[in-house]
């Protein structure tokens, strides 16, 4: 069985590897010039930045030099699904579409454990692809997680244990679908239409609501300008809401904010004064940042309940012999 | 092997799709040893009923046991004594001769690998060529050598000739021929040609809409069936189970009957019916159940 399943899919592993390879070495290779901007290690210039000279030096070099790369990485959402439908719509469409399934399942080896077999190598395959690559990954992002936090969309996504999740999940649904649709295109297609609607819906709706957020709540300082306006929750911190409240604590709405900046306007004073002495208050609600790894293995077991419920469908669907 | 037993036995098999039933209460006893045709129309359940006997599928009602074992707990003991081509003899596209019989080895509990390869030799096909690269025929020998190759006991072929040209299917017939004579193994192949199959077969199953029609070892069907040609007869007319058939031509009415060869009636002659004949006449039937006899023809 092993030299069978390698023989069926080392294109795809080979193709894959070869792209996680490539990217993994350009990244290593940046990330080393980026991390030497940090002599002391970016861990220890975290929420430094306004505070030491040395620091916020190293940053603005980081963020003149490697800023680009940062924006790039947001195309690496896509590695998880990319891997794992690769590996997942073939494994039974191509059986299916080709005929071959009837060979495949009349030879010595029962289908439960001839799919055991290509299940837990394909997915094994799926797991220290996106693995490695996360890894690196993680590791590149340390100077500008040092800089942002890693509670924000595009370092959240990328890092920790959730990407290897979304790549099972992605594996999971390719697999099905090419069991149902017995094409392997179409299974691919459907795994990355249903990767893009369940990751943006559980990121967006789903994760801020995983636990309870905090809130804060300071009054409006007297001095400084409006835009200027200083950190409630640290910088690590993932701020869902920012917004203005009365003396009370009631969340003031938009255009009841807009009438005070319009009244201060006439009254011809500082925005900030002019709210200060009404007692305004700023808020924020966040998810402090020590809370990024019991997200990540929320979400983590989100996506994995998923994949083992997808990947339940496909043995159940081979063992009930209706194919 | 066992010349004696069953190779086949189904009780009640029925099965289901979405689209309706392919296959009802069919129920067969075949015994092991010699070549069993199934034959039918397009559409029949021909290929329903092979996939339900290798195990590819689970029937909706009723039990398959294969060679003495109920299919539904196959183990890797019972799937090797069971070969299958299935219809246009898939194979990896993509794999070398080679690979494909690596593939059989590395699957099979055994594996004639020398027996495979000789048999590839004979007919010229390289081990180096891709199977996607092969001829029809070719491809249609390098499967039937991945299946021979297990030394099956049974041996299960869906069609394997239907998409070849004349001279491949005198080739493919001739090697699968050989291997029964050799290993005595026990054939099972559907077909929806009838020419040629008296040559060939022992056993005949005849399905027709997704049921059994005819059953049974050809010599005795053919010993049981005859032809009867008599004056034409329109009227007083009686229904009897030993009618097959009845041609009305203008001046003769011919009778296809299952007496097991009684006097004809004066004025009737008798003579044997060729297999094909048979064969149509029971597809014909099926399809408008009504024959309508003369008295006093048929017993």
């Amino acid at each position: 069985m092993t030299w069978l399943i390698w023989r069926q899919h080392r294109a795809e592993v080979c193709v894959l590897g070869l792209l996680v390879g490539l990217f993994g070495v350009v990244l290593v290779g940046l990330g080393t010039q980026a991390h030497d901007l940090f002599p002391g290690g970016p861990a220890r210039c975290a929420g430094e930045a306004g505070v030491n000279d040395a620091c916020a030096a190293s940053f603005r070099r980081l963020d003149e030099e490697y800023g680009y790369v940062e924006n790039l990485l947001a195309a690496f959402y896509l590695v998880p699904v990319v891997i794992g439908a690769f590996l997942g719509a073939p494994l039974l469409a191509r059986e299916l579409e080709d005929g071959t399934w009837q060979l495949a399942w009349t030879q010595a080896v029962p289908r439960t454990r001839w799919l055991a077999a290509k299940l837990a190598a394909l997915a094994g395959v799926t797991v220290a692809l996106t693995g490695t690559f996360t890894a690196v990954l993680t590791w590149f992002r340390q100077p500008f997680d040092a800089w942002e936090g890693r509670f924000q969309y595009d370092a959240f996504d990328l890092e920790g244990l959730v990407p290897v999740a979304y790549a099972l999940f992605a594996f999971g649904v390719a697999t099905a679908a090419g069991a149902i649709l017995r094409r392997s295109l179409p299974a691919f297609g459907v795994a990355f239409g249903a990767f893009l609607a369940a990751r943006m819906s559980v990121a967006l709706l789903a994760r801020p609501a995983y636990a309870r957020p905090l809130t804060a709540m300071e009054p409006v300082p007297a001095g400084g300008s409006a835009d200027r306006a200083g950190h409630l929750p640290s910088f690590a911190d993932w701020v869902i809401e920012r917004g203005y409240a009365d003396a009370t604590g009631r969340r003031l709405s938009g255009a009841e904010y807009d009438e005070l900046a319009a009244a201060a306007d006439r009254a011809g004073s500082n925005l900030n004064q002019f709210l200060h002495a009404r007692g305004v208050q700023r808020f924020g609600v966040y998810h402090p940042a020590d809370r990024f790894w019991t997200f990540q293995l929320i979400e983590t077991a989100l996506f994995l309940a998923v994949a083992a419920v997808l990947i339940g469908v496909v043995v159940w669907r081979v063992r009930r012999r209706t194919i | 092997m066992t010349a004696t037993g069953f190779a086949l036995r189904t009780d009640g098999v029925g099965k289901r799709y979405r689209k309706g039933w392919a296959l009802r209460d069919c129920t067969l006893d075949l015994p092991a040893g010699g070549v069993i045709a199934l034959v039918g129309p397009n559409g029949a359940g021909k290929t329903t009923l092979l996939r339900l006997v290798v195990g590819l599928l689970a029937p909706s009602t009723g039990t398959v046991e294969v060679l003495g074992h109920d299919v539904a707990d196959s183990t890797p003991q019972t799937l090797s004594r069971v070969g299958f081509l299935a219809q246009d003899h898939p194979l990896y596209r993509r794999f070398t001769v080679a690979e494909m019989l690596r593939f059989g080895r590395s699957c099979n509990l055994r594996f004639d690998q020398e027996l495979a390869e000789r048999r590839l030799a004979k007919r010229g096909i390289p081990l180096d060529r891709r199977a996607g690269t092969l001829s029809g025929g070719q491809q249609a020998q390098v499967a039937l050598a991945l299946a021979l190759a297990k030394r099956p006991d049974l041996l299960v072929l869906d069609e394997p000739v239907a998409s070849l040209d004349p001279l491949a299917r005198h080739e493919f017939m001739q090697v699968l021929m050989g291997a029964v004579a050799e290993d005595g193994v026990t054939v099972l192949f559907s077909s929806h040609v009838v020419h040629e199959l008296e040559r060939v077969c022992d056993h005949l199953v005849v399905l027709d809409q997704g049921r059994v029609t005819l059953t049974g070892d050809i010599d005795t069907l053919l010993a049981e069936h005859r032809l009867l040609v008599g004056p034409r007869t329109t009227h007083d007319l009686d229904r009897s189970a030993a009618v097959v058939e009845a041609v009305h031509s203008d001046r003769h009415t011919t009778l296809l009957v299952r007496d097991g060869g009684l006097p004809a009636a004066p004025g009737w002659q008798a003579r044997p019916v060729a297999l094909e004949d048979l064969v149509l006449a029971y597809l014909r039937r099926s399809s408008e159940p009504s024959a309508t006899v003369p008295s006093g023809v048929a017993a």
